[in-house]
């Protein structure tokens, strides 16, 4: 058997998975958007449209308009934050670096709900902060950190940080710092530096980042449940809510499809430079 | 410009000269950088270390430590349904970790060596799962069982986490078997071992530590994932993610703070084997495919 005959082989296993597990039941997700439900609350194939008119409806568009402002709101949060981060360890964490990144990224490898419970513990009404506000006498009736906006962009940055610095550190580790002395001994002031040797060397890391940060924030649902209300509900909480409470489930599948779609732009983007990264290391 | 005007600047100008010079060496030596970090640790932590604490704390509130007290991981560990929500979450993570590590494997190996049209088609669908939102996952394998009529179970729940582990240990082992010297593999080869010998051999024991530091990530991702269980899941026994869901939703209470730090200690426990077996076994490279150097 030829070796490339014997490689195709070895794809049957794993690309039938995914064919069958993966691909097919994005079809189904498709299909079952056009449906409707019978009276049990079954859905059933037809062709309905009108799902996906309702997605738009003025009652549901806040809520996607929401989500986009919110996961965009993380993304920059995300970036401010973690750049400093990533450009600290890369340049100057010397033989400290592996480590100090492992440091940095271990918290955010517990479990996103117990981490996101935990400023819930810290936030909440009768939590610590306000125990603590309260014991000092700084304010009588406590202050209201939960239920509001800020609190559900606070729990995704808090929950997706580590897709942000990974890819920020991979970049700006690869970047020789002698580029950046050279650009100093030119003359260059420091935002020409910049602009003209870091940024470069960190746009790769920066663009996968910002999507890697922002597709599983526009889909998340556990923050603006734990640490929002119904006030601050993202297109996830609508999702799992058709799916899970209101048995709707052509409006939830057209919901995901209408997101699934959004979000291809950004996967392509992403795939693309992936796809590229690895020809690199590859060649 | 007279030049009196310029006999007055001068000194400033070597004023403002001295400044920059100093402000240059400052931006060498960090300080804002470093003060930055710390705070950023700080608060990435703290909350982490505030839900360990309060874990140990004698009476139920979250505003007062009261002394120390193990009452809350007694009530989690004899509470029966809490107990199989456990067994039901490692179980999860071990059938995951072994059949997600046998695909992941093998199409790893498909798409380094094959050559055609598929293949690279392969590459990028491979990708897809890796980007897509959770509550997508959760949903689009939720409607499947549903057509095809399978009642949602713990196994619903393991083939919808295989589903989607497989890329990650495709992605770690690719790096490494990219990598590998094919020299030794043909002069295998050539000296009429047959192929299944070459990969039991030589290839498999080069890919060692790669395989396993993908099947232990895999284990703690499908241990610790909420979303795609939350929609797989059936009525009983629930995971433990799950299970602590249903909890917070009805108010935050200490037997939480136990479950989530011990959740806490078993992802630790299980990264930290990830990070350090590979070394043991004298391989460095998979840690840069762990810090995600290959992802990126």
């Amino acid at each position: 058997m030829s070796e490339n005959r014997f490689a195709h082989l070895m794809l049957l296993p794993a690309g039938l998975w995914l064919l069958l597990l993966f691909l097919a039941p994005l079809g189904i997700v498709f299909a079952v958007s056009l449906g409707a439900t019978d009276p049990l609350y079954q859905a059933v194939y037809g062709w309905n449209p009108g799902n996906f008119v309702d997605v738009f409806d003025p009652l549901f568009a806040p809520v996607l308009l929401r989500s986009v402002g919110f996961a965009l709101a993380t993304v920059v949060l995300c970036l401010l934050i973690g750049y400093p981060i990533a450009y600290y360890i890369a340049r100057f964490g010397g033989r400290w670096k592996t480590l100090l990144i492992a440091v940095v990224v271990l918290p955010f490898l517990v479990n996103y709900l117990v981490r996101t419970y935990a400023w819930v513990a810290i936030l909440s009404d009768e939590g610590l902060v306000n125990g603590i506000l309260d014991t000092l006498k700084l304010s009588e009736t406590g202050v209201q950190f939960v239920n509001t906006p800020y609190a559900v962009i606070g729990g995704l940055v808090y929950g997706y940080l580590a897709f942000m610095i990974l890819p920020l550190y991979a970049a700006l580790d690869r970047m020789d710092p002698s580029l950046i002395e050279a650009g100093k001994d030119l003359y260059g002031s420091r935002w020409q530096t910049f602009w003209h040797v870091t940024w470069p060397a960190a746009f790769q890391g920066v663009a996968a980042g910002c999507v890697l940060v922002f597709l599983p924030a526009v889909g998340d649902f556990i923050s603006a449940q734990l640490l929002g209300g119904p006030g601050t509900y993202m297109v996830g909480n609508l999702i799992q809510q058709q799916f899970l409470e209101a048995q709707n489930w052509p409006f939830g599948a057209a919901l995901t499809a209408v997101m699934m779609a959004f979000l291809l732009i950004w996967m392509s983007i992403y795939l693309r430079s992936a796809a590229r990264a690895s020809r690199e290391a590859r060649a | 410009m007279s030049t009196q005007g310029w006999a007055e600047r001068l000194p400033v100008l070597g004023r403002r000269a001295t400044r920059r010079r100093r402000r240059r060496r400052g931006f060498d030596r960090p300080r804002f950088l470093r003060a930055f970090f710390w705070i950023f640790m700080f608060f990435t932590f703290a909350p982490l270390a505030i839900v360990a604490l309060f874990s140990f704390n004698s009476t139920p509130s979250l505003q007062q430590f009261d002394g120390f007290s193990l009452q809350w991981y007694d009530e989690f560990l004899s509470s029966a349904t809490l107990r199989e929500s456990l067994m039901a979450s490692v179980e999860i993570g071990l059938v995951t970790m072994v059949v997600g590590t046998v695909l992941g494997t093998t199409l790893a190996f498909a798409l380094v060596r094959a050559r055609s049209r598929v293949a690279q088609a392969s590459n990028l669908v491979m990708l897809i799962p890796l980007v897509t939102p959770e509550i997508v996952a959760g949903a689009s394998a939720l409607v499947l069982f549903a057509q095809i009529g399978i009642e949602l179970s713990l196994a619903t729940i393991m083939i919808a986490e295989i589903t989607f582990s497989i890329s990650f240990v495709t992605v770690i082992v690719r790096a490494r078997l990219s990598a590998l010297n094919r020299e030794v593999e043909e002069a295998a080869l050539d000296l009429g071992a047959t192929r299944m010998q070459t990969i039991r051999l030589i290839v498999l024991p080069a890919l060692w530590p790669a395989i396993l530091a993908a099947g232990l990530l895999i284990f703690a991702l499908s241990f610790d994932d909420f979303v795609i269980a939350f929609f797989t899941t059936g009525e009983s026994p629930t995971p433990l993610p799950v299970q602590i869901y249903s909890s917070i939703r009805f108010g935050v209470r200490p037997t939480i703070n136990a479950i989530g730090t011990s959740m806490l200690l078993i992802s630790f426990l299980i990264l930290a084997v990830a990070v350090l077996l590979p070394r043991l076994l004298g391989r460095r490279e998979e840690e840069n495919v762990l810090i995600g150097r290959d992802a990126a």
